[in-house]
């Protein structure tokens, strides 16, 4: 199903949390709402729901206006952060709720339901559970019931908050994995709400970013990753380094190399080109150079961290209060160049940069 | 599992002998040597003089009316209590600290003193009984005005009980039913009433058992007639005052054995509810 959003707002006791958003979501498209807490993302999500009602604003669903629909109307499969399960029920009546508190006319029999619930159990690959209660259950397979119970009501879109925020991080990616299948098999549209940019980009279609209830950016993982619109998405995904710098004719200058002013015609007004400006560098954009190539400024290196494929080194720069974070291939620190105390010259080699308005 | 006395057992909180020893010392001076006292008392009077005293018209009749009068004071009191919870625990209404206090009044007001209150209120002359009155009712020195008396002592038992178990239902809970289809109604139905009901069952038990004893708030309003308002805790004073000490420790072991069998049975409901909810 497709899902159109038309500039809504929401307004809680006189605190702005939605600022106007719009947003196209297409059928059987998975999307992630990414943001840090208080960003809009979930009143985002409730409001497509009908569980929070947005101040102004539409919200349609294939071009039907949905807005003054209830909750129960809209026929959406919603999970929540807590799971939200019911715990005198056994997962089989839990998963079966939805069907069983349908109006006479068009309820199953309760041998079908009781049918179409372990049909989703094991979908879910949980057969053979029916008859625990959510309190037997892991973490993971209470996610994986509250799923079922979602799905058992044939929902028009699947909506999830903070699907696998309460998870340890093995369960976590597992998950995730079972997801993505799960949706590619019954291509649902879904939305997603997280804070995890690693869960955002990994699983999604496209990746909507919010900050203070606006939409930074949307668009698929790697254009959002790799051409940021926004000095806050900038900073926001991946490890950045942060450079206070200053625009002349639209250069700044970042360690020592000069780079142009990303050309943003998001911010507010004609872009700047003078003034004060912020530059963002990612780790894997700091280049370690070794003494006999001068290039770069001169930097020491503080602390070296070689866990994994690329090794993170902290650098002590002239000039910049706080240490620079690098990331560098695991060959380059078994040549023997980076060493705690030892002097390197460092270069970025990109660098996004944005005017700064206040 | 290891004993608490052997060598190799380590608890993680310390202090369980001390603290299970001063339990039993404390359960057994306060109540179990009293208890026992009463029932080798009953004993000492020979089976035949027991079974007299015990099938004694005006004891049976006392004991029946505590009984059945604290049987419907705490089913009236479940919805009653509910809804107290309820209102309390979903709403938020000028007054609502004062209205939490005032659930808590039977507990704390002399009983006799609630008693003589509700008299004045129900007698044939008093603010509401003048109105019951032209309806042909009688509430005041009738088995109703007992019945009204120990629903006001009850009251509190359901509210504190349920209400802890209400808050703790979390509001994801009715809006997945919601997201579900559900209607409110059927939310409150299927979903809340089923979570609270051990509490309910519990809030029950408490306030007929203290309803079945309850003394100081029905003698003013009961009227004490005996064989028709006369309720056994009374029976029990006026055979202690008459030196009928047979007849007493009769009512008093009739009572006891009621009472515990009672709260035996409630506690066998609240073990299979809680089974079936799965975290016994």
């Amino acid at each position: 199903m497709q899902i159109s959003i038309r500039n809504i707002t929401k307004q809680f006791d006189r605190f702005p949390a939605l600022g106007g958003v719009s947003l196209e979501i297409g059928s059987g498209e998975l999307v992630a709402l990414l943001g840090p807490s208080g960003s809009g993302k979930t009143t985002l999500l409730r409001s497509i729901a009908g569980l929070e009602h947005p101040s102004s604003g539409q919200i349609l669903f294939d071009g039907e206006d949905v807005s003054n629909l209830s909750v129960g109307e809209r026929r959406i499969g919603f999970a929540f952060q807590s799971y939200a399960l019911f715990r005198h029920m056994t997962v089989l009546n839990n998963v079966g709720f939805g069907l069983k508190v349908r109006p006479r006319k068009t309820r199953p029999s309760r041998a079908e339901i009781r049918e179409r619930a372990l049909e989703l159990l094991d979908l879910v690959q949980l057969g053979g559970l029916e008859n625990r209660f959510p309190s037997q259950l892991s973490g993971g397979q209470r996610q994986r019931v509250a799923l079922a119970r979602a799905l058992a009501i044939e929902p028009r879109v699947l909506l999830l908050d903070e699907p696998f925020g309460a998870l340890d991080a093995k369960v976590r990616k597992e998950l995730r994995r079972w997801l993505r299948q799960l949706h590619d098999r019954l291509g649902l549209t879904t939305i997603f709400v997280t804070h995890d940019q690693e869960e955002a980009l990994e699983l999604a279609d496209r990746v909507v970013v919010m900050n203070k209830g606006e939409i930074e950016q949307a668009g698929p993982p790697v254009e959002v990753y790799d051409d940021p619109a926004t000095a806050f998405v900038s900073e926001f995904l991946g490890t950045v380094n942060t450079f206070q710098t200053t625009l002349s004719d639209g250069i700044a200058e970042v360690l020592g190399t000069d780079f142009p002013v990303a050309d943003a015609d998001i911010g507010e007004g004609p872009q700047r080109r003078h003034g004060p400006a912020i530059a963002y560098v990612r780790t894997h954009e700091i280049e370690l150079l070794s003494r006999e190539r001068a290039e770069g400024i001169p930097a020491i290196v503080r602390a070296v961290f070689p866990f994994g494929g690329s090794v993170r080194v902290e650098l002590a720069v002239e000039g910049y209060d706080t240490p620079i974070q690098a990331e560098v291939p695991r060959a380059f620190f078994e040549a023997g160049e980076v060493r705690v105390n030892s002097g390197l010259f460092v270069r970025a080699t990109n660098a996004r940069v944005f005017p700064q308005y206040n | 599992m290891a004993s608490a006395g052997s060598t190799n057992s380590r608890r993680v909180i310390p202090g369980f002998g001390i603290s299970i020893g001063f339990t039993i010392v404390y359960l057994g001076l306060i109540v179990l040597i009293p208890l026992a006292g009463l029932v080798l008392k009953s004993a000492g009077l020979g089976w035949s003089e027991l079974y007299r005293s015990a099938t004694d018209l005006r004891t049976v009749n006392a004991i029946w009316l505590s009984v059945w009068t604290a049987f419907i004071a705490a089913v009236i009191n479940v919805p009653f209590g509910v809804l107290v919870a309820w209102v309390m625990v979903r709403y938020r209404f000028p007054g609502r600290r004062i209205l939490d206090a005032a659930v808590d009044l039977p507990f704390a007001l002399p009983t006799a003193v609630a008693g003589i209150a509700l008299t004045a209120l129900y007698a044939p002359n008093g603010w509401v009984g003048a109105y019951l009155e032209e309806w042909g009712i009688k509430a005041a020195y009738t088995p109703l005005g007992i019945v009204i008396a120990l629903t006001f002592i009850g009251l509190p038992f359901v509210v504190r009980t349920v209400q802890p178990l209400m808050e703790d239902i979390d509001k994801e809970v009715e809006e997945a039913a919601a997201t579900l289809g559900a209607g409110r109604f059927q939310t409150v139905r299927r979903v809340i009433l089923p979570a609270i009901l051990p509490a309910v069952i519990t809030g029950f038990a408490l306030a007929f058992a203290r309803a079945i004893g309850e003394y100081g708030s029905v003698v003013f309003i009961a009227g004490n007639i005996p064989y028709v308002s006369e309720i056994a805790p009374l029976l029990f004073i006026i055979r202690l005052e008459e030196y009928n000490y047979a007849g007493a420790t009769t009512v008093a072991t009739l009572m006891l054995m009621i009472s515990f069998t009672l709260l035996i049975s409630i506690n066998w409901i609240q073990a299979m509810t809680r089974r079936r909810f799965g975290n016994g």
